[in-house]
């Protein structure tokens, strides 16, 4: 037996009352000498002693390994998937599932049998941006009388990025720097001229879909609009506006998202760091990542 | 999906509780003023409508006002607020209160503890046999709730809780019985006077007046239980047991007197008879033994007028050994005491005088003053009836010369008077006749219906002389008991012996009967009546002799550490993984092929590797692949073939024993 990873057990507020139950027993047992009453005393001593070993085993042979996170915004809510296999040949019951020291929230699993899995969600606030690391994950049960609650600490690595909370502007800086080849391009997105339809893909601003087309019968098609932009759009950490650098990376984050939705290349430059420009998930989460990490 | 710890309770869970406290209910309804069982009842109903809705009792004011309409009502009940009933009833109305009011998970641990509590209050109130049997149901429902509530609520059957917690008590029960042979039983000397209340309890005064047994007629409650360890059972006409000896008539009315020390005992020879008689608790001092007890047991006294008498009330169940004797011894009597023994009150009827008289007159011999007394109930048409009216304190003449129709006490007190009149001195004894063997545990059970009072007289040659004057005007009383003559009468019109007497006679409800009062004996006598002695006795047995309380307690805890550890190592052993077989199968033939120089790379899937295997052990390709095609086949297949599963353990087997020849050509790569 791996005595590392035995759990702990703890009693509960309602063990107190069991053992003022019991002494209330006892005492009134051995005033009156009454027998039944000790039977009594004896059945509720032993249901208890017979309880630890129980709730032992119950999260003993438990393991719990998380799965990746996607990257959250700060003051969203981090989702970490936990899946919990029960590696015994007995089922298990109610088991809580909670990440120590996040502030969330602790799931309740009702029962995992013989050698299955359970995957929960744990939800818990995003804080501050940055990198995280999940050590610890811990496992309890107050089965199977509530009196004591045995927790299993289980050590993990599961690293997720928290990205900085978008605030600011909306508004793209116009014009913020020039390309180096300083040639107009024509780029798709937010504008004045129109360009066309093109077939509506989900996920797409529904304020540009050509909704007259629609009630005409055709099918969903969003109107292209094109801007004159001057070169691709850099957002520059050094003239966003802002008083304090998260204020700033802030506005960096809401822009990244701006762009991104309208279409527009965009490159990112931080002290130390730049990106060039480009569109699309990967780019997109790129930028992100670095200002979450940026120093 | 969220579930926050302290929300609603859940509904399967209370259900548990609820049906745990109508077990409970049972020895409440019995032993309480009825309103506060009821309103148990009524709030637990309530609370099944009330909280899908979300109500509850929340304002505080009115919570406290219901508690202080709770207290005044429990004083009004019982005229006192201290007290076992009075107590319980209080446990009980917080408890419907907070049934009420409650609505978090830890309230409703709060309930399931004070069930227990209530499961306590129940063996306060009584501790037979179907009272131990709901409160245990109740325990094991109690439980049933606790386990339900924290194993989570996906698993909506009945029975996976209810298994859970019988597995928990099943478990515990060696521990049970340990603690109950083991656990030191010191008496706290902090005594609780919480004495039930006895005037309910059945059982015959210290006072016969006519009516005063014929109440108890009725009386199925158990009086005491009697076994005989020698197996030398009494006739059926000897089984008069004693209890109460009554020296001070009054015509129809007989008192109980403390007679005085001067009183010799007597002390009779030959062989005696022993018992283990169980009693019931009655509230008074007498104990009783067949008829007449010539030893005292511990803790009792045998009487002048050999009756055994208790040194305190008898106030809980008690067991005691008891010796008898069947045979007559002679004695003399005191004038002094003779006289007293004569004493008649100076009204008594004029009628009844001169007819004792008249008996003395024709033969002054004790013996034809008996028989003839015996004649006179025989042929003057007296008969015996359950219910034979009203008579008053100095009716006797009424009785003896009108009416003539009476009941034992009747008979017994009109003998013992009329045999004073005649000089001849006589008293009432009070006590149980014949009773109801139990084929099955070997013991007799007396009923309050078996009550029965007769005379003794006193002869010169014989000394004190039973007398059953009864006997004489309803031999099959005495003969079969009442029960019986209960029967006879009812075939012959007098009374209806109801339908469900008549069915509990039936062969197979009669076993049932038998079986269940064998129980309940033997849970009375072995259960109930282990205390501190037999604790000592059993200790003393096993070669423990002489544990102080603490070394007790001690042994008791380790024999709990012992069992714990026993526990949770057999329930490790039992909970290990059930090994997969087709896996186990496949990791032996990947071990084998390993130590014969193609170890499979753990990332390798199993047709690869068969491949590789193959092309590195050409004389075992064919094996390598039937193994490899197998093991895909079971392990990714739809179902489990049982042939396949074979033939893989055989290939298995059989994969590199041709190598066996010369292993160390291919070691050490």
């Amino acid at each position: 037996m791996n005595l590392a990873g035995l759990p702990r057990l703890r009693p509960t507020a309602a063990l107190g009352g069991l053992v003022f139950v019991l002494f209330a027993m006892w005492y009134a047992a051995s005033s009156q000498n009454n027998a039944a009453a000790y039977l009594l005393f004896f059945t509720l001593s032993s249901l208890f002693v017979v309880s630890i070993p129980h709730s032992l085993l119950n999260v003993a042979s438990l393991k719990a390994t998380t799965e990746s996170v996607k990257p959250t915004f700060a003051g969203d809510e981090v989702s970490l998937p936990v899946e919990v296999t029960n590696q015994s040949g007995k089922p298990r019951y109610g088991i809580r599932v909670q990440v120590p020291d996040s502030g969330g929230n602790e799931q309740a699993v009702d029962e995992i049998a013989a050698g299955r899995a359970a995957r929960v969600l744990i939800r818990f606030p995003a804080r501050a941006r940055g990198e995280y690391d999940v050590k610890r994950l811990c496992l309890a049960s107050a089965f199977p009388l509530g009196v004591l609650r045995a927790t299993k600490r289980i050590n993990c690595h599961q690293r997720f990025l928290v990205y900085p909370k978008p605030e600011g502007n909306p508004r793209l800086p116009r014009d913020g720097a020039r390309s180096a080849h300083n040639r107009p391009r024509t780029e798709l997105g937010e504008g004045d001229d129109f360009a066309g339809v093109r077939a509506y893909k989900p996920g797409q601003s529904q304020r540009q879909i050509d909704w007259k087309a629609v009630a005409r019968g055709h099918p969903l098609m969003t109107k292209q609009y094109t801007t004159e932009a001057t070169g691709a759009l850099y957002l520059d950490f050094a003239t966003a506006p802002g008083s304090d650098p998260e204020a700033r990376l802030a506005q960096l984050a809401l822009w990244i998202i701006e762009a991104e939705r309208a279409r527009r290349s965009y490159g990112l430059r931080l002290p130390g760091t730049e990106i060039a420009p480009s569109l699309g998930q990967a780019h997109f989460h790129g930028c992100l990542r670095a200002l979450a990490l940026f120093k | 999906m969220i579930r926050k710890r302290d929300t609603r309770i859940p509904r399967r869970p209370l259900l548990w509780l609820a049906a745990a406290l109508l077990f409970v209910l049972p020895p409440l309804f019995d032993g309480l003023a009825f309103w506060v069982p009821t309103l148990l009842l009524s709030a637990i109903a309530t609370k099944f409508w009330m909280e899908p809705r979300g109500y509850r009792l929340r304002f505080l004011p009115l919570k406290l006002a219901l508690v202080v309409a709770a207290v005044v009502a429990i004083f009004i009940s019982y005229g006192a607020i201290k007290g076992i009933e009075p107590g319980v009833s209080l446990i009980i109305v917080l408890m419907s209160l907070k049934i009420f009011e409650a609505h978090t998970a830890r309230e409703f641990h709060f309930m399931v503890m004070l069930g227990w509590v209530l499961c306590l209050c129940g063996f306060f109130l009584a501790q037979d046999l179907a009272i131990a049997v709901c409160i245990m149901i109740a325990f094991t429902l109690l439980t049933t709730a606790l386990v339900q509530f924290y194993r989570g609520l996906a698993a909506g059957r009945i029975w996976p809780p209810l298994r859970g917690a019988l597995v928990l008590l099943g478990q515990g029960m060696p521990l049970i019985v340990l603690l109950f042979l083991l656990f030191p039983r010191v008496t706290a000397g902090f005594r609780l006077l919480l004495t039930p209340n006895l005037t309910s309890a059945s059982g015959f005064s210290d006072r016969l007046s006519p009516g005063s047994v014929e109440s108890l007629a009725g009386s199925t409650a158990v009086a005491f239980r009697a076994e005989f360890p020698d197996d030398n059972l009494p006739p059926r006409a000897a089984l008069y047991w004693r209890g109460l000896v009554m020296t001070h008539g009054d015509g129809m009315e007989w008192r109980f007197r403390e007679t005085p020390s001067s009183t010799s005992q007597e002390l009779r020879g030959g062989t005696t008879i022993r018992q283990w008689v169980t009693i019931e608790p009655h509230g008074a001092l007498w104990m009783f033994a067949l008829d007449r007890p010539v030893t005292a047991s511990p803790g009792a006294i045998l009487m002048p007028g050999n009756y055994l008498s208790s040194g305190q009330p008898i106030m809980k169940q008690r067991r005691y050994e008891v010796r008898s004797s069947l045979e007559m011894a002679r004695q003399d009597l005191q004038p002094s005491e003779r006289e007293s023994l004569l004493e008649v009150p100076a009204s008594i009827s004029p009628r009844a005088r001169e007819l004792a008289q008249s008996w003395r007159a024709t033969d002054p011999d004790p013996h034809a003053i008996v028989g003839r007394a015996l004649d006179f109930f025989q042929t003057q048409r007296f008969r015996y009836s359950l219910s034979p009216g009203e008579y008053k304190r100095n009716d006797l003449e009424e009785f003896l010369f009108r009416r003539r129709i009476g009941f034992c006490e009747h008979y017994a007190a009109s003998f013992a008077t009329l045999m004073r009149l005649a000089g001849v001195p006589a008293r009432v004894v009070v006590g149980y006749l014949g009773g109801e063997f139990n084929e099955m545990g070997h013991f007799y059970l007396v009923r309050q219906s078996d009550t029965h009072a007769w005379c003794e007289v006193w002869l010169p040659d014989t000394g004190w002389t039973r007398v059953d004057p009864t006997s004489v005007v309803a031999p099959e009383r005495v003969n079969f008991g009442f029960e019986s003559f209960l029967e006879r009468n009812a075939s012959a019109g007098e009374m209806s012996p109801g339908f469900t007497r008549t069915f509990a006679r039936q062969p197979f409800f009669a076993k049932i009967r038998v079986t269940w009062q064998t129980l309940n004996y033997a849970w009375d006598s072995r259960v109930l009546g282990f205390d501190a002695e037999a604790q000592e006795a059993l200790t003393n047995e096993i070669g423990l002799p002489d544990l102080k309380p603490v070394s007790l307690l001690f042994l008791s805890a380790i024999i709990a550490a012992g069992f714990v550890l026993v526990l949770a190592i057999w329930m490790q052993f039992r909970a290990r993984a059930q090994p997969d077989p087709i896996r186990s199968l496949y990791a032996r033939f990947c071990a084998k092929a390993a130590r014969l120089g193609a170890p499979r790379d753990p990332a390798e899937g199993p047709v690869h590797f068969a491949q590789r295997a193959a092309e590195f052990l050409p004389e075992e390709s064919g094996r390598i692949a039937m193994i490899s095609n197998s093991y895909v086949a079971l392990r990714y297949g739809r179902e489990i073939d049982v042939s396949t599963l074979r033939q893989l353990a055989h290939e298995v087997h059989l994969f590199g024993s041709g190598r066996r020849a010369n292993p160390r050509s291919h070691r050490g790569r």
